[in-house]
C-alpha cells in the first residue's frame, strides 16, 4: 500500500463524511438497534404473562427507599467492618505467633548452626524475613475476610444499588456514585481500592476516585489508629469509658478521611480535572444468587493473594533497609539514630518526632510495619537493650507500649498528630505502583503521592500551633 | 500568655501568606487573558491585532466603515502601543485608515475569518472531546485562537470530522475563507402563536449566555411563542414554559418552521416522566455531545425506544429507567437532554 | 497429518500479531476470544471452560485488562482470552478499545459472544457490531435458566439463521450447555462450520449508499480485506484509531 494511496483514501473518506452529515453516528446506532429489534422479535418466544420481575422490584423498593436505603447500607457496612476487624484478631495473632515467636527463633538457631555471619543472618532473618512475615500476619486475615464478603455483595447485585443511593451525595463533590464502593474497598486496602476504580467508566470521576482513595483508612492503618487512640485518648477519661472514647476517636479519624475525600474530590473536579471528559451511566443488574464457594475461592486468589504478593515484594527490601539503618554504625551511632537526631527538630515542628518521620520514610512499602519500626527506633534511640535491639517488634501489652512511648517523649499532641499523619500521608508503595499501573501517568501518580503528605504536614503543623497556644 | 504570643503571630502569618498566595495564583489564572498587556509588546502584538481584526470584521458585516476613535477607545492598552499596532497593521495591508475611519482590506478580512475559524473549531473540539463546562468554552477558545497555527487548525478540522457548525450553531468558515450566511432571525420579533426552531444561541456576553443555558435551551429545539411583549417574551419549548427578558431573548436566533416540519406538540423532556409512566424516546438533544451522547446511544436511548421510570433514588436523583428489560440509572441533568413522548397507558404497567 | 496441516494454517500464522497485543500463543493451536455485555455471566463461562481461574462478577465493566486461560479439547491446545465486558464497540472508552483492537487486529480463530437470553434485543447491539468485524463467531445464549424463569424462551434456530452463526443455549452456573459450546467452538475453529454473518441493514438509504461507495474504494485499495464495510463505517464516523492505523501501516495486519 503506497502512502499517497492511503492519503487518497482518507481524503475520499473525509469528502464522503461531509456528504453523510454530522448525524452519521446516531444513524448507525439507530440502524443497529433497528436490526436488533427485528431479530429479537422473530426469535423471542414469550410464554404466559410477562413482567414477572416482582421479587426484584420489591427488593429494589426497599433497598433504594428513602426510609430504609441508608440505614440498611450503614448496617451492612458496620457489620462488614466489625467482622473484619474483630474476626481478623484471632487469625492475625495465630499467624504472628507462628511466624514471630515460633519460626523466627528457629530460623535464628538454624542460621547460627550453619554458621551464617551475623550480618547476613541479621539482614535476612531480622530484616527481610521479619518485615514480610509482619505484613502477612497483619494484612492477610482482614483481607481474607473483607474481600470475599464484599465480592459476595457485588455478585448478588447489591453494590450497584449502593452506588445508586449515594450518587446524589457524591455528585455534589463532582464524583461518581460508584466511588462510594471504591472508597469502602479502600478501607480494606488502598491498592485494591485503586484497582476497583475500573468500575467507574467516566475518565474524570475515575481519576478523582484514584487520587482520593488514600483518604480511606486502610487495614494497615486501623491497628495503628486503635493502638494510639487507646494509649493517648482512652487514658484521658476514667477506665470504664476509655475503650468507648478510643473507638469513637478511631471512627472520627475514618470519617475525617471521608470528609477529606469529598473536599479534595470537589476541588479536583473544579480545578485540575475540569477538562477531563465526564459521563454517567449506572446499570442496575438483576439480583442473582452468588456462587458462594467459587466466589470465596476466586476473590481469595484474585484480590487477596495478588495484593498480598505485591505488598510482600515491597516489604522485603524495606525490611532489609530497616535492619541496615539500625545496625550499621558510624562513629558509635547507628545510621537510624543519626537520621533521627538530624530530623527530630523538623518532626517537632509538626508535633511529631524524628522517630515517627523516619519510620514513615522507611516503611513506605507497608503501613503495617510502621508501629514495629517506631518501637524499634524508640528503643535504639533511648539506648535500651534487651527486646528489640535493632530488630522490629511489637509488645504484648498496651501498657508496656505506652510506657515505652512515654519514655520516648511522646505526649498527647504526638498521639493526635500521629493519628492524623497516619490518615494523611503518602500512599504505600504498593498503592503508588498500582496508581501508576491504572493511570499510566507519572504526573497523576506523583500528584496522588505528594498531595496527601503535604496536606498531612499542613494539618499537623496547624494543630501543633494551636496546641502550643494553650500549653 | 506572652510566651504564647510568638506562636500566635506565626500562625497568623502562615495562614495569611498561604491565603494571599492562593488567591494571587487564582486571580492570575482566571484573568491571564486580560492581563496579557503586562507582557512585553512583541508577545501581545499578535493577539491584539487578531482581536482587532475580529472586531472590525463583526462591525463591517453590519456597516461599511468604522470610526477610528471608537475602536481605539475600546482597546485597553497604553496609547503608545495602540499607535504602534495600527501602524503595523496598516503596513501589513490588513487595514486602511482614511480620515477617521478604519476599513478592513480583503487580506484583513481573510485573516479575521481564519481566526474565527480557529475559534469555532476549538469550541467544537471542547464540546466534543473534553469535559469543560459550556460556560467556559468561549473564554478558552478566545485564548486558543491566537496560539494554534494554521496546520494545527487543519489537523483539528480533520480530527473532528470536518464540522460545519460550532456548538452554538455558528457556521465555521472554510479554510478558503468562505462562510455560510446566517439566515436566522431574532426570537424577539416573532409574533404570538408562531412556531419556530432555534438555530443559534449567541455566547456573548457571558452573563446573558448563562441565563440561556440555565433554561436548557438548545439548537434544534422547537418553540412556540405564547406572548411577545416589549420587555419580555414567553414561549414554550419541549413542554417547558420559558419566560425571558427581551435583552436575553435577542441572543437566540430562530427560523420559522417550514411547511414540511411539524411542531412537536407532545415532545417533552425525560426528566418530566413520573414513576410508573411509559414513554417513547424521540431523540437526544444536540446539547448532549461527545462521549456522553455516544454512551447514551450505546445503552439504547435511541429514537423509538419505549421506556418507563421504575424508581427514583434519594432526592429523586438519579432515576432508574427500564428499557429493553434492563434497568439503567441516569442523572436528571442527562434526562433533561433526552426528549420523549409520554404514552397514555393505565398505571398498572402493562403495555 | 491432515489435521496437523490444518492447524498450521489456522492459528499460528497470526502469532506475531497476537504477540504484539501481548498474547503469547507459542503452544496454542487456536486462539479464542470471549466477548459480551457486562452482566451476562461472561466470566462464569470463562471459568466453566478453563476451570477456576478468574473471578466472576455481577458488576458492569469488571475485567478491564484481559484475562487469559486455556483448555484442551481433542488434542488441541486452546487459548482463551476474556475481553472486557462492553455494551458496544463504537465509543472510545478504554475497555471498548481493548475489546475492539483484539477482535480486529488479533483476529482470533473464534469469537464467542455471550448474550443474556432474557435481554437479547439489547445484547444484539454488540453482537451485530462484532459480526461486522469477524466472520468466525459463536453465539452463546447464557442465563437460559433465568430467562425461562421469567417466561422468555429463544428460538435458537431462527436466531442462528438470522445471524448466520451457530447459537448454543447455556446456563453456565448450572454447567448446562458447556460441552455443546466447546464442540461448536471447535467446529468453527476448524472451519467445519462456515459462518455467513449478518450485516447491518438498518442504515438510512442515503447513508447506506455512501457506506457502499467508501467500501468499494477500500476493497479496491486493500483487496481481500474481510471487514471493509465496517472499516468504511468507522472512517465515516471519524474513528481516530482506524485513521491512525491506516497512516502508520498497522492496517496491513488486517489483510490475509
Amino acid at each position: 500500500m503506497k502512502e499517497n494511496d492511503t492519503q487518497d483514501l482518507l481524503d475520499f473518506a473525509s469528502k464522503l463524511r461531509w456528504e453523510v452529515g454530522e448525524n452519521f453516528h446516531d444513524n448507525l446506532v439507530e440502524g443497529i438497534y433497528t436490526d436488533a429489534a427485528q431479530i429479537a422479535q422473530k426469535t423471542e418466544i414469550r410464554q404466559g404473562a410477562p413482567n414477572p420481575y416482582n421479587f426484584e422490584r420489591k427488593l429494589d423498593q426497599v433497598l433504594t427507599s428513602n426510609k430504609y436505603g441508608f440505614p440498611i447500607m450503614i448496617l451492612i457496612l458496620s457489620i462488614i467492618l466489625w467482622l473484619t476487624i474483630q474476626g481478623a484478631n484471632y487469625p492475625s495473632g495465630l499467624l504472628a505467633s507462628f511466624f514471630l515467636e515460633f519460626l523466627h527463633p528457629l530460623l535464628k538457631l538454624g542460621a547460627s548452626q550453619i554458621g551464617l555471619p551475623w550480618w547476613l543472618d541479621g539482614f535476612l532473618v531480622d530484616g527481610v524475613y521479619l518485615a514480610t512475615s509482619w505484613v502477612i500476619s497483619v494484612m492477610l486475615p482482614p483481607m481474607a475476610i473483607f474481600f470475599p464478603i464484599f465480592t459476595l455483595l457485588e455478585d448478588f447485585g447489591y453494590l450497584p444499588r449502593v452506588a445508586f443511593n449515594l450518587d446524589s451525595l457524591f455528585k455534589k463533590s463532582g464524583a461518581h456514585g460508584k466511588q462510594a464502593l471504591t472508597m469502602s474497598m479502600g478501607w480494606g486496602c488502598n491498592a485494591a481500592g485503586v484497582v476497583a476504580t475500573r468500575i467507574i467508566d467516566s475518565p474524570r470521576e475515575r481519576l478523582i476516585a484514584i487520587i482520593t482513595n488514600n483518604f480511606s483508612l486502610c487495614n494497615g492503618r486501623w491497628p495503628t489508629q486503635i493502638l494510639i487512640a487507646t494509649i493517648f485518648i482512652g487514658t484521658l477519661v476514667p477506665a470504664g469509658f476509655s475503650s468507648i472514647l478510643a473507638s469513637i476517636t478511631v471512627i472520627g479519624v475514618a470519617l475525617l478521611g471521608v470528609g477529606f475525600t469529598f473536599l479534595s474530590s470537589w476541588i479536583l473536579s473544579k480545578t485540575l480535572l475540569k477538562g477531563e471528559v465526564s459521563t454517567f451511566a449506572l446499570e442496575l443488574p438483576p439480583y442473582r444468587t452468588p456462587n458462594v464457594w467459587t466466589t470465596l475461592y476466586t476473590s481469595f486468589i484474585d484480590r487477596t493473594l495478588i495484593v498480598l504478593w505485591r505488598a510482600m515484594v515491597f516489604a522485603a527490601p524495606a525490611g532489609a533497609v530497616i535492619w541496615m539503618i539500625s545496625n550499621i554504625y558510624i562513629n558509635e551511632l547507628s545510621v537510624a539514630n543519626l537520621a533521627i537526631n538530624w530530623i527530630d527538630k523538623f518532626g517537632l515542628l509538626f508535633g511529631l518526632n524524628g522517630v515517627i518521620l523516619l519510620a514513615y520514610l522507611v516503611a513506605i512499602p507497608a503501613n503495617e510495619i510502621v508501629i514495629p519500626t517506631i518501637l524499634m527506633l524508640t528503643v535504639s534511640q533511648l539506648d535500651l537493650t534487651g527486646a528489640g535491639d535493632g530488630v522490629m517488634f511489637e509488645l504484648d501489652s498496651t501498657t508496656e507500649t505506652a510506657a515505652l512511648l512515654h519514655a520516648g517523649g511522646w505526649t498527647l499532641l504526638t498521639g493526635i498528630n500521629l493519628m492524623l499523619f497516619s490518615l494523611l500521608h503518602n500512599p504505600c508503595s504498593t498503592t503508588i505502583y498500582t496508581i501508576y499501573k491504572e493511570t499510566k501517568s507519572w504526573k497523576w501518580t506523583l500528584f496522588a503521592s505528594i498531595m496527601p503528605v503535604l496536606l498531612g504536614f499542613l494539618v499537623t503543623f496547624l494543630i501543633t500551633k494551636v496546641w502550643h497556644l494553650f500549653h | 500568655m506572652f510566651a504564647n504570643l510568638p506562636h500566635l503571630l506565626d500562625l497568623g502569618y502562615l495562614l495569611l501568606s498561604i491565603t494571599i498566595l492562593l488567591s494571587v495564583f487564582y486571580l492570575i489564572k482566571k484573568h491571564q487573558y486580560s492581563l496579557r498587556w503586562l507582557l512585553p509588546f512583541k508577545h501581545i502584538e499578535k493577539s491584539i491585532t487578531e482581536d482587532l481584526l475580529k472586531q472590525l470584521y463583526n462591525i463591517t458585516s453590519s456597516q461599511k466603515t468604522t470610526d477610528f476613535r471608537m475602536l481605539s477607545g475600546a482597546l485597553k492598552i497604553p496609547e503608545r502601543k495602540k499607535l504602534k499596532i495600527f501602524e503595523s497593521m496598516t503596513q501589513k495591508g490588513l487595514i486602511q485608515i482614511s480620515d477617521k475611519y478604519v476599513k478592513l482590506t480583503d487580506t484583513g478580512k481573510n485573516y479575521a475569518l481564519s481566526i474565527i475559524r480557529i475559534h469555532r473549531l476549538w469550541e467544537k473540539y471542547l464540546s466534543e472531546k473534553t469535559g469543560f463546562d459550556k460556560s467556559l468554552w468561549h473564554d478558552l477558545a478566545e485564548a486558543k485562537e491566537h496560539q494554534l497555527s494554521k496546520e494545527e487548525a487543519e489537523d483539528l478540522y480533520e480530527e473532528l470530522g470536518r464540522p460545519r457548525f460550532d456548538p452554538h450553531g455558528d457556521p465555521i468558515p472554510t479554510a478558503l475563507g468562505e462562510m455560510i450566511a446566517e439566515t436566522g432571525t431574532s426570537i424577539v420579533g416573532i409574533p404570538k402563536g408562531k412556531v419556530a426552531k432555534i438555530i443559534h444561541i449567541e455566547d456573548e456576553p457571558r452573563s446573558v449566555y448563562r441565563q440561556i443555558i440555565k433554561e436548557k435551551l438548545h439548537i434544534g429545539a422547537h418553540i412556540k411563542i405564547l406572548t411577545s411583549e416589549d420587555d419580555y417574551i414567553d414561549f414554550e419549548s419541549e413542554g417547558q414554559s420559558i419566560k425571558l427578558s427581551t435583552v436575553v431573548a435577542s441572543n437566540i436566533q430562530v427560523m420559522l418552521l417550514t411547511t414540511q416540519e411539524v411542531y412537536e406538540e407532545g415532545k417533552v423532556r425525560l426528566s418530566s416522566l413520573i414513576e410508573g409512566e411509559h414513554a417513547t424516546i424521540l431523540g437526544i438533544s444536540t446539547e448532549c455531545r461527545g462521549a456522553n451522547r455516544r454512551r447514551l446511544l450505546d445503552l439504547g436511548f435511541i429514537k423509538g425506544t419505549v421506556l418507563t421510570l421504575e424508581y427514583m433514588g434519594p432526592r429523586q436523583n438519579p432515576r432508574a429507567y427500564r428499557l429493553r428489560n434492563t434497568l439503567i440509572a441516569l442523572r436528571n441533568d442527562q434526562a433533561e437532554l433526552i426528549l420523549i413522548e409520554k404514552k397514555q397507558y393505565d398505571r398498572t404497567g402493562s403495555l | 497429518m491432515t489435521e496437523l496441516e490444518a492447524c498450521n494454517s489456522c492459528a499460528l500464522n497470526n502469532s506475531a500479531q497476537l504477540l504484539k497485543l501481548g498474547i503469547n500463543v507459542d503452544h496454542a493451536d487456536f486462539v479464542i476470544a470471549l466477548a459480551g455485555n457486562p452482566n451476562t455471566g461472561k466470566s462464569t463461562i470463562f471459568n466453566a471452560l478453563t476451570g477456576l481461574k478468574q473471578h466472576t462478577g455481577n458488576w458492569p465493566g469488571k475485567t478491564v485488562t484481559r484475562a487469559e486461560g486455556g483448555y484442551r479439547y481433542k488434542d488441541h491446545k486452546i487459548k482463551l482470552i476474556d475481553l472486557p465486558g462492553t455494551y458496544s464497540l463504537l465509543s472510545t472508552s478504554q475497555d471498548e478499545e481493548i475489546a475492539r483492537n483484539f477482535i480486529l487486529f488479533g483476529k482470533p480463530d473464534v469469537t464467542i459472544i455471550i448474550v443474556d437470553a432474557a435481554r437479547i434485543e439489547r445484547n444484539l447491539n454488540l453482537v451485530l457490531q462484532i459480526l461486522e468485524i469477524t466472520d468466525r463467531a459463536v453465539l452463546c445464549l447464557n442465563l437460559m435458566d433465568e430467562a425461562l424463569r421469567h417466561h422468555i424462551d429463544i428460538d435458537e434456530r431462527t436466531l442462528s439463521r438470522e445471524l448466520g452463526i451457530p447459537v448454543v443455549k447455556c446456563s453456565a452456573i448450572k454447567k448446562q450447555g458447556i460441552p455443546e459450546l466447546i464442540s461448536t467452538i471447535h467446529q468453527v475453529a476448524k472451519r467445519q462450520i462456515i459462518c455467513k454473518p449478518h450485516r447491518i441493514k438498518g442504515l438510512s438509504r442515503p447513508a447506506q449508499k455512501i457506506v457502499d461507495k467508501l467500501d468499494k474504494k477500500i476493497r479496491k485499495n486493500y483487496p481481500g480485506l474481510p471487514n471493509s464495510r465496517w472499516i468504511a463505517m468507522r472512517l465515516l464516523d471519524a474513528d481516530a484509531d482506524i485513521i491512525e492505523a491506516l497512516k502508520n501501516g498497522d492496517f496491513n495486519l488486517l489483510l490475509a
